[in-house]
């Protein structure tokens, strides 16, 4: 009770905001102002014109139509001045507002960064002093701390309009935490709004050249997730395991201290906001549904191309920070160069102004950012764009200052012309939102910033020199070309890109009749057969069904039916790198956390016939990430794509690339460098999971009987391989030679783990009767060889060798090329090594969802199963074929002519986009502040990086 | 019969490579110069063809039985790294491209290692003859067209030099901001910190550098024509480019983009070369007219890329060859040189026969990988088609050729029956043959 009667005597207490300054300075000046006569804009829609608002103290002592001025204030003539509170930019970058990602190596190692898994790894240097074992991760560090912007970056902000900026971190994964810091000049103390705002996340660390940068864990997308997931998990248990600790001091080892881990604490269980920053439409979607697993509360710094996916900003269900960074349409050197241009790179151009009133019509809580600008002084330019693309003002004013002070958590103090609210005014004479009106000042904790005419060319004083004729006609012409161009640019030419993708709407009952039904089931190859789809499923294969009223009947005379193709080894849908190749181990990611459904791979795969993928880790390492099996859902969320019905997976590797025999000079110290280490290492880390699941089993027997056990790290890479010891997950091993294939086998039947797949397994004959003994599958190569040592004896009988020895054999692509094209793979097999036909079409169908564990739902026509199929001009493995038609769960997903209408229809689109890009371009009306011509670039997108052009494998990454 | 089939074993075993007269009897004969006999007969004398019809008298020679199957000319693979490359990976087994920019004196066929593994490999698929390349630099250097069996690089060579290599430079521009910020490494290329204009200045040099290049190689050739330049003073790079200068070779220009195919046909016509080819040629059907007017062949090396940009139809590699001839542009295929090139020599039938699927006429797609190569590298008069007085190199198929089910049974190289055993086969026999583990 007392406590309370303090605070209410402190409160109760007169303020006294200023000293009395010694003798020899400068008086401070009197507190107390008076805006009279202005355009009083107190909160969004809410407007007093004219109005008068009253200061003191740095605070709102009123606001109204009829206020008188204290007799104290220093009154100001705001006559043709619009006054708004003060705007907030709640993503602010300094040049210096990150924690240094690259420490002196040597020194003493931070934590304990065993998950690195791997005896004889040069471990990640981490933080000096004691700090997480990631030299990413730095969530204990405080961007407030030692924060001193210079006078230069806070006059920068003042010439747009801002009073307040949230600063966040910039480098790095977890990044710290965020401070909220007023724009006045003087005392950093006084400055400091919050703080401690919001701790930052991002999937990429930083663009900074840096190469140690790349080689540190985590270093792609799929990694940071995993490695934030881990994060939190152990920030959970090391609050435990300290608690445990002061229950048991003398019982057991004191616990490791950690500050990083400290610091994320707070956020598992308070409602304060944990930011995510996003680099694409998808990565949006990932931060959110890694957010919402991990139940944290959370806002995303928007990427900017939500657009792409608005279902999925949408389902992010959080507030957003939206740039208004707009790339902006080069004039090209020569005509030629247009081919060049991709329709991506011109949508994004169309779209990108539209980004924000794309989201606020989703509903969601948007706030503006100058972030990722080049040059400040377009960025009101730029929301002028995104107002004249569907914006109000009023939402534009709200996203400037009641949305980020909210996110920033000073709605009571901040965000609108209030009394009691801190006296942040942004003055503009005429409305912020013409960009050619000048901003007057801005008004700072009750302090005024006039804001400087910057270098511009002053306008003519009216009443000055007399204009002639010709020069006010120019100016005209000038005036109203300019209109012209707004009004050009106002308009989208531009579709969205989901417009185009996903299946045709087809009534759900389906009948082929009269085709060679390839059913690579029981019925085998049937001629003159029809097949019956409903509701996704196939009911029925015989002869002459006869459709049901209103189903949609296709005729299959002298057309081929197959199930749809099926590829066990792709990464033609992966956002980001394929590989985390940073660790021997990386069995912590998985890809279903980067599933790239944006691709044009899809598209181009569903028309040769395929309907499912493995997407696969790359093999950098003997312990590679986690699986995702996808349908050719094109147009689905990335979520949607997944076959969740698949058992999981986990790639593993050997022989060259994880020995890292072909990647340089540079790399010959990660443990292994021999096939022998490749061993070794599987040994430990099944040993070491082995004993995770042993201490796990203990700490449940404890806990059950009532004990108080110490706490076990939950370790996502042991939990992973521990997963294999229980069969619920399944290993897919890139393999080539044969002794190394033995080794896997062995090393496997001595732990008791059966094997999913061998991988490419091109040396598989040379082991064949092993492999079937033990169980696995093979899924090679058709008959690639050559390209490195280890496939010099690859042989294209290799899969009609494993065939004829009882293992069961598909043909894989690990092509996003390959993959559109299986069918002519399978004949392959017909050819070397004679398999019958039926049964090396199984090689693309049957086979690979037998090892995919998806044969009880696809690979064959067989009623009851999903109905995934192709339709074909010849046999399937007559190189005369085509691809006609593809079906996945009675949806048509590709057919021929209606895939060639619409590439008619993009071609179209590009011509229109061009012709407007050109007239934008050619006359200066870009949107993306560069300073000059050179600055003007097109943007493209993570997710269609290497959809054309490039080449992704396992061999890595290659450019065609 | 049963003689012939003993002789040829026994040729195969010994080495022993006496081109053997024969009738080739009872096949369905695809002359692809001329009409295909549904079942012919063609009389191989002295390694050359000195008839082919529809019965024809043996005469002295002896009778090959070849009833129930195909007889095609030898295919020929237009661009390769045989002999040159044999394990993509292993530095020390790579000789296909050398260093420095402007080579026309590197000489490709002399280096081809005749035991190869590569070699018996693309003999298998049905292969008798291939151009292998240098690909290092702006000038490559000069390659020559080899018989895919042989006991040195001398012997293999049929022709040499039969081209020389130029690779157009690069004229792309780096127009994405993305790109530049998602970059993590310093650039390795100066052009991703320029933009478009000043990208365009660099482009327009290095296209100009080819220009000074045969600008003065044409004064060096008339220098020596006119005898000005004295043989003790030639430069063999200048000499190396002589013949390509005066149309005696062939300039093979490797092209991808639009831009770069029509940059190369202007300066074709602009340095009056009157025996160019576009080689890669991505972009040809874009192209197509402009290279039926300046009259210059393609070897489409892109069958199986995926489109080149976002607004191509999905299958515009696999149509694109129709197109082009369509418009009366020869189209030869070729799965390229380098290791995954060479290595995939073998599946060139059927880059032939996804063309064939997708429109082009099949004796068209056919010709693609026999005639039309034959006539680009200079070698038409003796081989790509099944007609009197060229030689003998053929290959007998137990079907269609662009069948991927089908097997190339039979091969002779200029009348000599050659083995279709490789390193696939031996391992292939070998691990049938291992006792089953119990």
């Amino acid at each position: 009770m007392l406590r309370f009667a303090s605070l209410f005597l402190v409160l109760a207490l007169p303020v006294f905001s200023q000293e009395l300054r010694p003798p020899g300075h400068r008086p401070d000046p009197p507190g107390c102002h008076a805006l009279v006569g202005g355009k009083v804009v107190v909160a969004p829609g809410k407007v007093i014109d004219p109005g008068v608002v009253v200061i003191r103290d740095g605070r709102i002592e009123a606001v109204g139509a009829d206020v008188k001025p204290p007799a104290d204030a220093r009154v100001w003539d705001a006559k043709g001045w619009t006054i708004y509170a003060g705007l907030i930019d709640a993503w602010a970058k300094l040049e210096d507002s990150g924690p240094p990602p690259q420490r002196p190596q040597g020194g003493p190692m931070a934590a304990d960064s065993g998950f690195l898994g791997a005896p004889g790894t040069q471990r990640d240097p981490g933080t000096p002093g004691p700090s997480s074992a990631l030299a990413k991760m730095t969530p204990e560090k405080r961007v407030v701390d030692g924060l001193s912007p210079d006078a230069k970056t806070v006059e920068g902000w003042r010439e747009i309009g801002f009073t307040v900026l949230n600063i966040v971190p910039s480098k790095g994964i977890l990044r710290g935490t965020s401070a909220l810091f007023a724009l006045g000049d003087g005392d950093p103390n006084t400055q400091v709004l919050r703080a401690e705002v919001w701790p930052v996340a991002a999937l990429v660390s930083a663009i900074t050249g840096v190469p140690e940068e790349m080689d540190a864990y985590p270093s792609s997308h799929m990694a940071a997730i995993a490695a934030i997931r881990q994060a939190f998990l152990d920030a959970d248990w090391h609050a435990r395991d300290k608690e445990h600790f002061t229950r048991h001091p003398a019982d057991r080892k004191r616990p490791a201290e950690n500050p990083a881990l400290d610091a994320l604490v707070p956020f598992l269980v308070s409602d304060r906001f944990v930011a995510f920053e996003s680099d694409s439409a998808l990565v949006t979607d990932y931060e959110a549904r890694l957010a919402k697993e991990l139940g944290l509360k959370f806002l995303i710094r928007a990427s900017g191309q939500e657009w792409r996916r608005p279902d999925l900003a949408e389902g992010a269900g959080c507030p957003m920070v939206v740039p208004v960074s707009f790339p902006e349409a080069p004039t090209l050197p020569e005509e030629s160069d247009w081919g060049q241009v991709s329709l991506d790179q011109l949508r994004a151009w169309d779209w990108a102004a539209e980004n924000p009133a794309v989201l606020l019509k989703r509903k969601i809580l948007i706030a503006l950012t100058s972030d990722g600008l080049p040059d400040k002084g377009s960025f009101r330019k730029n929301v002028r764009l995104a107002i004249d693309r569907g914006l109000s003002e009023e939402d534009a004013l709200y996203a400037l200052t009641v949305a980020p002070s909210k996110l920033c958590g000073i709605e009571e103090r901040a965000g609108t012309i209030e009394k009691g609210k801190l006296a942040n005014l942004t003055v503009v004479a005429g409305s912020y939102f013409d960009p050619e009106a000048k901003i007057v000042s801005v008004w700072v904790d009750g302090r005024v910033y006039p804001v400087k005419p910057g270098e511009k060319p002053k306008e003519e004083p009216a009443g000055g020199k007399e204009k002639t004729e010709e020069e006010k006609k120019k100016e005209a012409e000038a005036a109203k070309k300019k209109q012209e161009q707004r009004e050009l640019a106002a308009k989208r030419v531009a579709r969205a890109p989901l417009d185009e993708r996903g299946p045709e709407e087809l009534p759900g009952v389906v009948v082929v009749k009269g085709a060679t039904i390839w059913t690579c089931g029981p019925l085998g190859r049937m001629e003159n057969a029809d097949l019956q789809v409903e509701n996704g499923k196939i009911v029925a294969i015989a002869k002459e069904i006869v459709p049901p009223a209103g189903a949609t009947v296709i005729d299959g005379k002298g057309l081929h039916v197959t199930p749809g193709l099926i590829d066990c080894h792709s990464h033609c849908a992966i956002v980001g790198d394929v590989n985390e190749g940073t660790i021997p181990s990386s069995a912590m990611v998985r890809i279903q956390d980067v599933v790239n459904s944006e691709t044009d791979n899809l598209a181009q795969e569903l028309a040769g016939g395929l309907t499912c993928s493995n997407l696969l880790h790359g093999s950098a390492n003997p312990i590679g990430g986690q699986n995702c099996v996808i349908k050719l859902r094109d147009g689905a969320s990335p979520d949607a794509l997944r076959f969740k019905e698949a058992i999981p997976g986990i790639k593993f590797a050997l022989g060259e690339n994880v020995k890292q025999s072909n990647w340089g000079e540079k790399f010959v110290t990660r443990f292994p460098q021999t096939r022998m280490g490749v061993k070794t290492f599987y040994e430990n880390r099944f040993t070491a999971a082995k004993q995770y699941l042993e201490a796990l089993a203990a700490f449940d027997k404890s806990r059950s009987s009532g004990g108080d056990p110490v706490p076990v790290r939950r370790d996502l890479e042991l939990q992973t391989l521990g997963e294999l010891f229980t069969g619920t997950r399944i290993i897919h091993c890139h393999s080539y030679r044969g002794d190394e294939i033995l080794m896997l086998v062995r090393e496997m039947d001595r732990f008791g783990i059966k094997i999913g797949t061998f991988q490419h397994v091109l040396e598989g004959y040379k082991v064949a009767d092993e492999i079937a003994k033990h169980g696995a599958g093979g899924s090679c190569f058709s008959d690639w060889w050559a390209y490195k040592f280890e496939v010099y004896d690859a042989i294209p009988y290799a899969g009609a060798l494993m065939h004829q020895r009882g293992v069961c054999v598909s043909f894989n692509s690990d092509s996003a090329e390959l993959a559109r094209r299986m069918y002519l793979e399978a004949a392959k097999a017909a050819k070397y090594g004679a398999v019958d036909e039926v049964e090396a079409l199984k090689f693309v169908t049957l086979n690979p969802a037998i090892q995919l564990r998806v044969d009880k739902w696809v690979g064959s026509l067989e009623a009851g199963k999903h109905a995934d199929f192709a339709i074909w001009s010849h046999s399937p493995l007559d190189a005369r074929t085509v691809c006609l038609q593809t079906w996945i769960e009675g949806k048509r997903y590709f057919e021929r002519a209606r895939a060639l209408g619409r590439s008619e229809a993009r071609r179209k689109e590009w011509g229109e986009l061009r012709e407007k890009a050109k007239k934008l371009a050619s006359s200066g009306g870009g949107s993306r502040g560069g300073k000059g011509e050179d600055d003007k670039f097109f943007e493209s997108s993570l997710e269609h990086r290497y959809d054309y052009g490039y080449e992704v494998h396992c061999e890595g990454v290659e450019r065609k | 019969m049963k003689t012939t089939v003993i002789a040829a074993a026994l040729a195969l075993m010994t080495g022993f490579t006496f081109a053997e007269d024969m009738l080739l009897k009872g096949a369905t004969v695809h002359t692809v110069s001329g009409e295909t006999l549904a079942t012919g007969d063609v009389l191989v004398k002295n390694g050359k063809i000195v008839s082919v019809g529809a019965s024809l008298d043996a005469g002295g020679a002896s009778v090959v039985d070849l009833k129930g199957m195909h007889l095609y000319p030898g295919l020929i693979a237009a661009t390769s790294s045989l002999g040159l490359t044999e394990i993509g990976a292993v530095r020390a087994t790579n000789d296909d491209s050398e260093v420095g920019g402007w080579t026309p004196d590197v000489d490709a066929w002399i280096a081809v290692n005749p035991d190869s593994e590569l070699i018996p490999v693309a003999r298998a698929n049905g292969i008798t003859h291939a151009l292998t390349l240098p690909t290092g630099g702006t000038i490559a250097g000069r390659s020559g067209v080899i018989a895919l069996d042989g006991w040195t690089w001398e012997d293999m060579t049929i022709r040499g030099p039969a081209a020389i290599h130029l690779n157009w430079p690069r004229m792309d521009l780096n127009l994405d901001a993305g790109g530049r910020r998602r970059r993590r490494r310093a650039p390795a290329n100066p052009d991703e910190e320029m933009g478009p204009e000043k990208q365009a200045e660099e482009r327009r040099a290095r296209l100009k550098e080819i220009d000074d290049f045969f600008e003065e190689a044409k004064s060096y050739d008339k220098g020596r024509a006119s005898g000005g330049i004295p043989d003790g003073r030639i430069v063999p790079a200048w000499e190396a480019l002589r013949p390509a200068l005066k149309g005696e070779i062939a300039i093979f220009i490797n092209a991808s983009d639009e831009r770069q195919i029509l940059a190369a046909l202007a300066w074709v016509e602009k340095q009056g070369l009157k025996n160019a080819v576009l080689v890669g040629a991505r972009d040809a059907d874009r192209c197509a007219e402009a290279l039926a007017k300046a009259k210059i062949p393609v070897i489409f090396e892109n069958v199986f890329d995926q489109p080149a940009r976002d607004t191509e139809n999905y299958d515009v590699h696999f149509t694109a060859p129709k197109r082009l001839v369509e418009a009366g542009v020869p189209v030869a295929f070729s799965v390229g040189a380098g290791s995954w090139g060479t290595w995939g020599a073998r599946n060139l039938p059927y880059h032939a026969a996804q063309a064939a699927a997708f429109g082009m006429p099949r004796e068209e797609a056919l010709k693609a990988i026999t005639l039309t190569p034959a006539r680009i590298l200079g070698i038409a008069d003796r081989l790509g088609s099944i007609e009197k007085g060229k030689e003998a190199s053929l290959i007998a198929v137990d079907g269609d050729i662009l069948d991927i089910r089908s097997n190339v049974k039979r091969m002779w190289i200029a009348g000599v029956e050659r083995s279709l055993e490789s390193r696939h086969t031996k391992l292939y026999e070998k691990y049938k043959g291992r006792p089953p583990v119990k």
